[in-house]
């Protein structure tokens, strides 16, 4: 490559060693387990950050302080931290009988989803909260009025509507879930970016292997976001100005 | 199931000011990595943020896939790119610190020049229209009127991702720089305390990031008192509400 | 402002080319340019190279980087800096070819494929591959792996060599070394394997020596060199004749004595064969 040769790099360039032998099959390995990791974690973030992003907002104190406190403290601590407390930390807090079943059925993966599924559910609880924060006040009242519980309000009326405000900002948290599963490899789970090293250790190339792992990532990210761009049009409330505020952190 | 909460106080140092602070001999510190890869970050957002305005195709367009090149890799990987390729590239041997500090600056300047752009749109037009009838050049306007208007709207934005980047500091440690993530698996390692250890600088972490995020609200509401959202008293409201 | 991005921009790529035009140097020549000598090694493989109990980061191959160290020394006739950089069996050969790291002083195996993309300094230490159980584990060898948890480091050939060989073994696979060793004290893996000497290491620099043993045949043969870039054989040279010279007055065994004599905490006689063996590659002067 006369390119390369002119900036006096030496790199002998080998783009089939992607798809001859086992490490196509790797990738995509590594890709389903990417997969399977970013929607199981997504699915349990997403359920954890409605219930906490809708407690942060009843006029119960005891639940509210509940839900702050779930958030401010599993939020602020880097997500890589959480995934060695989980995996090698705190299963020593379980029986012993959960300990050893825990450690035939795959440990890492599911430390993995926990780890995930906590830190992630905190911080969509704030993109939940802040989606239903921005509903003006009259509508849980109106709800109330019609003889509704504030229990019921919530679940039939406030959170669905909160839903459809927060596509956007929401959609962000989720491609941060997906681009931080690959943390997930510390604590040895086979995704994405471990195969792209593993590729890399055994044929010493790299350059294809990393260039095939960020291309993954790259069409996976811009795939679910013109996906929920689209989801946003379709599903967009008519008539309501107010756009959901910043992402927190 | 015993808890060994001496061996904090006993690598007490090696991790606070080796693993926090960097002071020491190996190379690393959160802190040390964190400061000036905000401020970079931020330098290098501003002006990514501004080449996303610019009206010159050949300006605008690099700046968006940039952005969107960076918002759509995991920070893992470009920090695993920068590793290889600086020294391919420049035939510099850098120390891991730096070469973490330019994946950090390269990565975070993506996210920070998105907030510096919605910083700068909010600022309402009728400011550069006034300015440019005032007699200002492009550069003026942008440095006197429409920075300072967009700084104070980007505040918040801007100190979250801060908190954001220091977080994103730990991973530092998959490519061995000795940060505070980094010191307590060596100790948790060596005396088998990975509960206590991680559970340790868990805390310190908080602590730093909780500080900050309180000082963004502070900041918020000393900068525009007018504007400050006061969620108790939006809270108190609905309880009110609710309750009648 | 456009007009200085686009002088700023130009005058980095100009930067950057003329930059480049340095990476073809030879290693001695970035030595002595630099003044400065780096070795990739291990953290957490005692007592090759780990962190201790004081938090320095020490060991016998350390030790021996440091001979290559006072020869550059002399032979450049200036002082040189020796920095240690962290290095794993997952990044060492990219770290040297990138040339982050001069030489590789830690546990690397010696062998014809890795010999494609390194060059190797004489073997300065002989050990074989085996696990690392709990006191009381079933597993004896590599024979009673089907089924079993097994883990492992990334790029390690121990990894290679267990995938190969015991594909009915479930094979974990961790970034280092760390990682590794607190998952098996954890009970996440049913054992983990390494080169044995490594497993010594890690079974006596436990809290509680007793809980662990070393079991199995070597089932690989690990030789371990230390790595630096190919086609350089300056400094190969420089290297090799360090190791020789120290194996001739005594200087390597003093050293070996201190890391593995009877009174350290990982006892491991030399075996004649393994002397011999040092002593024979020493060529005449």
């Amino acid at each position: 490559m006369p390119l390369t040769a002119f900036l006096g790099i030496q790199y002998d360039f080998r783009w089939n060693i992607l798809w001859t032998g086992e490490y196509g099959h790797w990738l995509l390995q590594g890709i389903w387990m990417t997969i399977r990791l970013s929607a199981l974690s997504w699915l349990f973030a997403s359920f954890l950050g409605i219930l906490a992003g809708a407690l942060r907002t009843v006029p119960f104190a005891p639940l509210r302080a509940l839900a702050v406190f779930y958030v401010e403290f599993f939020r602020n601590v880097p997500l890589l931290v959480w995934l060695f407390f989980w995996y090698f930390g705190a299963p020593q807090m379980l029986p012993r009988v959960a300990q050893d079943w825990l450690n035939v059925h795959g440990p890492e993966f599911w430390s993995a989803v926990v780890g995930l599924s906590v830190y992630h559910g905190a911080r969509m609880s704030e993109v939940i909260r802040a989606g239903i924060q921005s509903i003006p006040k009259t509508l849980l009242e109106a709800s109330v009025a019609t003889g509704l519980s504030v229990g019921q309000s919530y679940r039939l009326i406030i959170v669905p509507i909160a839903l459809r405000l927060i596509v956007p900002p929401a959609t962000n948290e989720s491609l941060n879930l997906l681009k931080n599963s690959s943390l997930a490899l510390t604590i040895g789970v086979a995704e994405l970016t471990f195969m792209s090293r593993q590729i890399e250790t055994y044929t010493a190339k790299a350059f294809e292997a990393l260039t095939a792992g960020t291309l993954i990532y790259l069409v996976l990210c811009l795939g679910i976001s013109a996906t929920m761009a689209y989801v946003e049009r379709q599903f967009r409330i008519p008539g309501l100005i107010a756009r959901v505020g910043r992402a927190e952190h | 199931m015993s808890f060994d909460w001496g061996v904090i106080a006993t690598n007490w140092k090696f991790l606070i000011v080796q693993g926090l602070l960097g002071f020491g001999s190996f190379s690393g510190g959160t802190l040390r990595l964190a400061i000036p890869a905000i401020i970079l970050g931020f330098l290098l957002g501003v002006i990514i943020g501004l080449c996303r305005l610019a009206h010159r195709p050949w300006i605008h367009y690099p700046a968006v896939v940039y952005v969107e090149f960076f918002r759509g890799v995991p920070l893992v990987m470009v920090i695993f790119w920068f590793w290889f390729l600086i020294p391919q590239i420049t035939g510099q041997h850098p120390p891991e610190y730096t070469v973490a500090l330019t994946a950090f600056v390269v990565f975070e300047a993506a996210y920070l020049g998105e907030i510096v752009r919605a910083g700068i749109q909010s600022v309402p037009r009728g400011q550069v229209e006034a300015a440019t009838a005032g007699g200002l050049s492009y550069g003026q306007t942008t440095f006197y009127v429409i920075l300072p208007q967009a700084i104070r709207n980007m505040i918040p934005s801007l100190v979250t991702q801060f908190i954001v980047l220091f977080k994103d500091t730990s991973l530092a440690s998959i490519i061995g720089m000795m940060d505070l993530t980094k010191a307590a698996q060596t100790v948790s390692q060596r005396e088998i305390r990975p509960f206590e250890m991680y559970l340790f600088i868990a805390v310190v972490y908080w602590i730093f990031t909780y500080s900050m995020s309180r000082f963004s609200q502070w900041l918020e509401i000393k900068m525009s008192p007018e504007r400050a959202p006061t969620r108790r008293a939006a809270l108190r409201e609905a309880a009110r509400a609710a309750a009648a | 402002m456009r007009r200085t991005l686009s002088g700023v921009a130009v005058a980095a790529i100009v930067l950057g080319l003329a930059v480049a035009g340095w990476a073809a140097e030879s290693t001695l020549e970035k030595i002595n340019r630099t003044g400065v000598f780096t070795i990739g090694t291990r953290t957490a493989s005692p007592p090759f190279g780990y962190i201790n109990k004081q938090n320095e980061l020490v060991g016998f191959s350390i030790d021996l980087a440091e001979l290559v160290h006072r020869s550059l020394e002399k032979k450049l006739g200036k002082a040189i800096k020796l920095e240690k950089k962290e290095s794993t069996p997952a990044t060492r050969i990219p770290l040297l070819s990138s040339g982050t790291v001069d030489l590789i002083a830690g546990t690397m195996t010696d062998t014809r494929p890795r010999r494609d993309s390194v060059d190797f300094s004489m073997t300065f230490f002989v050990t074989g591959a085996q696990f690392l159980v709990k006191e009381g584990s079933p597993i004896r060898g590599i024979q009673d792996l089907a089924g079993k948890r097994v883990g492992a480091q990334q790029g390690s050939t121990n990894e290679r060599a267990i995938r190969e060989r015991v594909p009915q073994a479930q094979l974990v696979v961790f970034p280092d070394q760390a990682a590794g060793f607190t998952a098996l004290v954890q009970g996440r893996v049913d054992t983990y394997t390494n080169d044995g000497i490594q497993l010594w290491g890690l079974k006596f620099k436990a809290p509680n020596p007793n809980e662990w043993k070393v079991v199995g045949d070597f089932y690989t043969y690990e030789p371990y060199g230390m790595a630096m870039r190919k086609n350089d054989s300056d400094f190969r040279a420089v290297v090799n004749n360090a190791l020789m010279e120290a194996i001739e007055d005594g200087e390597y065994f003093k050293i070996y004595d201190k890391w593995f004599g009877p009174k350290t905490d990982t006892p491991y006689p030399l075996s004649d064969s393994a002397k011999s063996f040092l002593l024979m590659q020493v060529v005449p002067k």
